[in-house]
C-alpha cells in the first residue's frame, strides 16, 4: 500500500461521508429509484469516481486496477448505492466501443454516457439463452439501414434504456456464430417497444424488447457484417473482476445483517447457529480473497482461462448461501411479504435477497455454463461431441 | 506469488515431484533438513534463512502435497517456539540442532487439547508442552508414549505423559505463555490448512487424470458433464480456499482457526469426491485415492474441530457487529 493510495482512500472516504446518499435503501417507487440512481451517477461523475477504468483522457479515467480497487473498495465498505442503471453503459457499452467500435462512434456516445445516457444489452433471446449464438433477431439490409424484426429478453434496465447493444442475425449460412452482426440501436426509433418483466421478488429489473421492422442507419453496425460474435465476447467480458470484488465486498459488509437476525432470533448462545454464521464469514472472506487475487492476477497480467468463472461460481454460490441462512434465521418473520430495497442484493429483506441471488447463478452465464468452461478450458476435460441434432433427426 | 516463493515451489517440486518421493519417512527429513526448510522461519541473526509465515506457508502446502511423513510439521512449532524465546539459556545451541534437523515434537491438538497427538514422541528426544501458563521443552525419557494408531497411515500419532521429574527447559510463563501458545496454535492452523490444500490439490489432479483416461460407454468418463461439474465444483473450492490461506498468513489466530477449518473442510470434500472418481478402484488399497482420504480426515480434527473453530468464528461475527 502506498502513500498515495492512502491519500486516494482518504479523500474518497471524506467525498463518501459529505455526499453519499443515505435514504437510498427507502426508494419505495421505480420512480424513486432511477431518480436517486441518476443524481448519484451524476455526482459520482462530477467527483471523477464514476469511470475510474476509463482511459486518462476521460474525467475521472486512467486509474490504476490498484485505485479502481479503493474506489469500489471505499464505495461497499460505505454501503453506498451499486451502480445499477448505468452498469451497462459504463461498463458493457464502454468495452465495445473502446474495443470494437469506430473513432467517431466513440467520440459520439462516451460523453453521453458520462452525461447520463443509458443503455441495455439485447442479446437473450427467447430461444437464446446459454446458447447465445442461436439469436433469432433478423436484421435484413436495405440501402442505408438495417431493417430489424424480433424478440429480446432478459434486458437489464431496458425500459429506461436510451442505447441497446443489439445482437442480430444478418445470415443464416455457415456456423451460427458466423452470421451475427452487432448494431447500436436507439431504443426511440419507431418499432420499438418494450415490456417490463415483473420478477418474483417484485422487481421490475430487466424487460422485453420487441423490434418490429426498425430501421437502423448502417453506421450504427460496430465491426463488420458477421462479425457480431467476436463483438458480443468484448461487450461479455467487461463485467467481471471489480465488479465482482465490489460485490464481495459488500456481502462482507452486510454480514452484520446476519449479526442482527441471530440476535432478533434470540439465537445468540445456539451453538449449531454460530457454526453457521462462522463458517459461512469464513466463506464470504475467502470469496473476497478470491476476487483480490483476481484482479491482482490481472495486474500482473497473468489471468488464466476460466479464473474469471471460478470467481463468479464463488461469489454466486457464496450468495446464495447467505441468503439461505438469512431465510433460515428469520424464519416464519422472514416469510412476511415486505417492500423490497431497489438495487440490492444483501439488504437483510431474506426472502427478496434469496430470490435476487438467482440474478448470478443465472444471468452473464449461468453457474453451469461457468462450470463447462472450468471442466473443459481449465481442466482440460474433454468436450461432449457435437453430433445430437444429427443423431437425432429422423 | 514472489520469486522467493516461486523457487521455494520449485525446489520442493525437483526433490518431491510427488507423494511417492516423500514417503521415506527418515529419507525425507533428511531432504526437509537439506533443503532449508527447518532454518526459514529463524531470523538471520539466529542462523536462519528469515523467511515470514507467507514463505513457510508455500512449504506447508508442498508437504501436503507430497503426504510428508513424519513429525515436520511439530518440528516448526517447536522452532517457532525456541525463536520467540530469547532469554532461554542454551537456545543457540538448540536451535542450531533444531535447524539441522534434530527433532523436537510436540502435539498436533491445539493448546487446551492435551498431548494426545504427537508424531514420533517414540524417537524424539523432547516434546514442547504449550499451555497458557508455561511454554516448555520437556525430555522425553521415562515418559508414558501410548501409540494412537491412526486410519492415516502417513503420520505416527502417541499420546504422551511426560515423567513428573523430566528435565524441563522453560521458555515462556504467564502472560508470556499465553501469547505464544496462541501464536503457536496459530501456526499449526497455517500449517494444518496448507497441508489441506497442498494434498487437495494433489488428489483433485489424480481423479482429473483418471477421468480423463478410463473409458467407459465408449468414451472417456471425464466427457460425461455430471462429472466434470462436480469437478468444476471442487476446482473453485479449492482456488478459493487458497486465496484465503495465501491471504491469511498473517492473520490473528481465531482467523488462522476459522480458515483452517475451512481449508480442511475442502480438502475432506475433494478427496471424498476423487474416491467415488475412481469407482471400485478406488477402494483399493493398492491405489493411492484413499491415502488422501484418510490424512484429510485426520486434519479436519487437529488443530481443534470444525465445530470449535466455527463456533468461535460465530461469536466474533456477533461480537464485531454489537461492538460497531
Ligand atoms: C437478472 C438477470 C439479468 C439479465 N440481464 C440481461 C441483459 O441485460 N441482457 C441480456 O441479453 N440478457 C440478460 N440476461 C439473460 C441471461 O444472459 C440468460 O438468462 C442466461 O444466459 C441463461 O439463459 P436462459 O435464461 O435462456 O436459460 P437456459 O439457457 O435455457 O438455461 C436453463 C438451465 O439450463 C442450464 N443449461 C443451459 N445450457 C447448459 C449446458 N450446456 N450444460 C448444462 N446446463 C445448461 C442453465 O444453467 C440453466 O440452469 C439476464 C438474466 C438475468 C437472470
Amino acid at each position: 500500500m502506498t502513500q498515495e493510495d492512502d491519500a486516494l482512500r482518504r479523500e474518497i472516504r471524506d467525498w463518501i461521508a459529505r455526499e453519499a446518499p443515505r435514504d437510498w435503501r427507502t426508494a419505495s417507487t421505480h420512480e424513486a429509484f432511477v431518480a436517486s440512481q441518476r443524481s448519484w451517477f451524476a455526482k459520482l461523475v462530477g467527483a471523477g469516481y464514476a469511470v475510474p477504468h476509463w482511459p486518462r483522457e476521460w474525467p475521472g479515467g486512467g486509474r490504476s486496477l490498484a485505485e479502481q480497487k479503493i474506489i469500489y473498495e471505499e464505495l461497499a465498505r460505505a454501503d453506498t448505492p451499486r451502480l445499477l442503471l448505468s452498469f451497462v453503459s459504463t461498463y458493457h457499452a464502454f468495452a465495445t466501443l473502446a474495443e470494437c467500435a469506430s473513432a467517431q462512434q466513440r467520440s459520439h456516445y462516451l460523453p453521453r454516457i458520462l452525461e447520463g445516457e443509458t443503455w441495455c444489452q439485447g442479446f437473450s433471446e427467447p430461444g437464446a439463452g446459454s446458447d447465445l449464438a442461436a439469436i433469432r433477431s433478423r436484421a435484413e439490409r436495405r440501402g442505408d439501414v438495417y431493417v430489424v424484426s424480433g424478440q429480446k429478453v432478459w434486458s437489464t434496465m431496458a425500459q429506461y434504456a436510451d442505447m441497446c447493444l443489439l445482437l442480430v442475425r444478418t445470415s443464416a449460412d455457415g456456423p451460427k456464430q458466423a452470421g451475427l452482426t452487432y448494431l447500436l440501436m436507439d431504443m426511440r426509433l419507431p418499432g420499438v417497444s418494450v415490456r417490463p418483466i415483473h420478477q418474483i421478488q417484485g422487481d421490475e429489473e430487466f424487460a422485453e424488447i420487441f423490434l418490429d421492422e426498425v430501421e437502423i442507419p448502417v453506421s450504427q453496425r460496430v465491426g463488420e457484417e458477421g462479425a457480431g460474435w467476436a463483438v458480443a465476447q468484448a461487450t461479455l467480458a467487461s463485467e467481471r473482476g471489480l465488479t465482482l470484488m465490489e460485490l464481495s465486498y459488500r456481502m462482507r459488509g452486510a454480514m452484520l445483517r446476519l449479526s442482527e437476525a441471530v440476535h432478533a432470533a434470540g439465537r445468540t448462545c445456539d451453538a449449531g447457529v454460530l457454526r453457521k454464521l462462522g463458517a459461512l464469514a469464513t466463506r464470504v472472506d475467502a470469496v473476497c480473497a478470491l476476487a483480490d487475487r483476481f484482479l491482482q492476477k490481472r495486474m500482473d497480467e497473468d489471468e488464466r482461462v476460466g479464473d474469471a468463472s471460478i470467481v463468479k461460481l464463488a461469489y454466486s454460490r457464496c450468495l446464495r448461501a447467505w441468503t439461505n441462512l438469512g431465510v433460515e434465521l428469520a424464519d416464519l418473520a422472514g416469510q412476511m411479504h415486505a417492500p423490497i430495497t431497489f438495487g440490492d442484493l444483501n439488504s437483510g429483506n431474506w426472502m427478496a435477497d434469496f430470490m435476487n441471488s438467482y440474478a448470478w447463478t443465472i444471468a452473464g452465464g449461468s453457474d453451469e455454463v461457468q462450470r463447462n468452461i472450468i471442466a473443459e478450458r481449465m481442466l482440460g476435460m474433454p468436450r461432449e461431441p457435437k453430433n445430437w441434432i444429427t443423431e437425432a433427426r429422423p | 506469488m514472489s520469486a522467493l516463493r516461486r523457487e521455494l515451489e520449485d525446489n520442493a517440486r525437483k526433490v518431491f515431484p510427488d507423494w511417492q518421493a516423500a514417503q521415506d519417512a527418515e529419507g525425507s527429513w533428511a531432504q526437509m533438513a537439506e533443503l532449508g526448510w527447518f532454518m526459514a522461519g529463524v531470523p538471520e541473526a539466529l542462523g536462519g534463512l528469515g523467511l515470514e509465515r507467507r514463505d513457510l506457508a508455500v512449504i506447508f502446502t508442498e508437504m501436503g502435497r507430497a503426504r510428508m511423513p513424519g513429525p515436520a510439521l511439530a518440528q516448526f512449532l517447536a522452532l517457532e517456539a525456541l525463536v520467540q524465546a530469547p532469554d532461554v539459556p542454551g537456545r543457540e545451541e538448540l536451535l542450531e540442532n533444531a535447524m539441522a534437523g534434530a527433532a523436537i515434537t510436540t502435539s498436533l491438538t491445539i493448546a487446551g487439547d492435551g498431548l494426545s497427538a504427537v508424531p514420533d514422541a517414540d524417537t524424539a528426544s523432547q516434546i514442547l508442552v504449550r499451555s497458557a501458563d508455561e511454554v516448555a521443552l520437556v525430555g522425553l525419557a521415562g515418559a508414558k508414549i501410548t501409540p494412537f494408531p491412526t486410519w492415516d497411515g502417513s503420520r505416527r500419532l502417541f499420546s504422551v505423559e511426560p515423567a513428573p521429574d523430566a528435565p524441563r527447559i522453560p521458555l515462556a510463563a504467564g502472560a508470556e505463555a499465553a501469547a505464544l501458545t496462541e501464536r503457536l496454535d496459530g501456526l499449526l492452523c497455517l500449517g494444518l490448512a496448507g497441508d489441506a490444500l497442498g494434498g487437495a490439490e494433489a488428489v483433485l489432479a489424480m481423479a482429473i487424470e483418471y477421468l480423463g483416461t478410463r473409458r467407459q460407454f465408449d468414451r472417456p468418463l471425464a466427457m460425461f458433464q455430471a462429472l466434470k461439474h462436480r469437478a468444476a465444483d471442487l476446482k473453485v473450492a479449492l482456488e478459493t480456499a487458497t486465496a484465503l490461506y495465501e491471504a491469511s498468513s498473517e492473520a490473528a489466530p481465531l482467523a488462522l482457526g476459522a480458515m483452517k477449518a475451512h481449508c480442511c473442510e475442502v480438502y475432506k470434500q475433494v478427496a471424498e469426491e476423487a474416491v467415488q472418481f475412481h469407482g471400485g478402484i478406488g477402494l483399493t488399497v493398492e491405489y493411492p485415492v484413499h491415502l488422501f482420504l484418510k490424512r484429510a480426515f485426520l486434519n479436519r480434527t487437529l488443530g481443534g474441530s470444525a465445530a470449535f473453530w466455527n463456533e468461535s468464528a460465530g461469536d466474533a461475527v456477533l461480537e464485531r457487529t454489537s461492538a460497531g
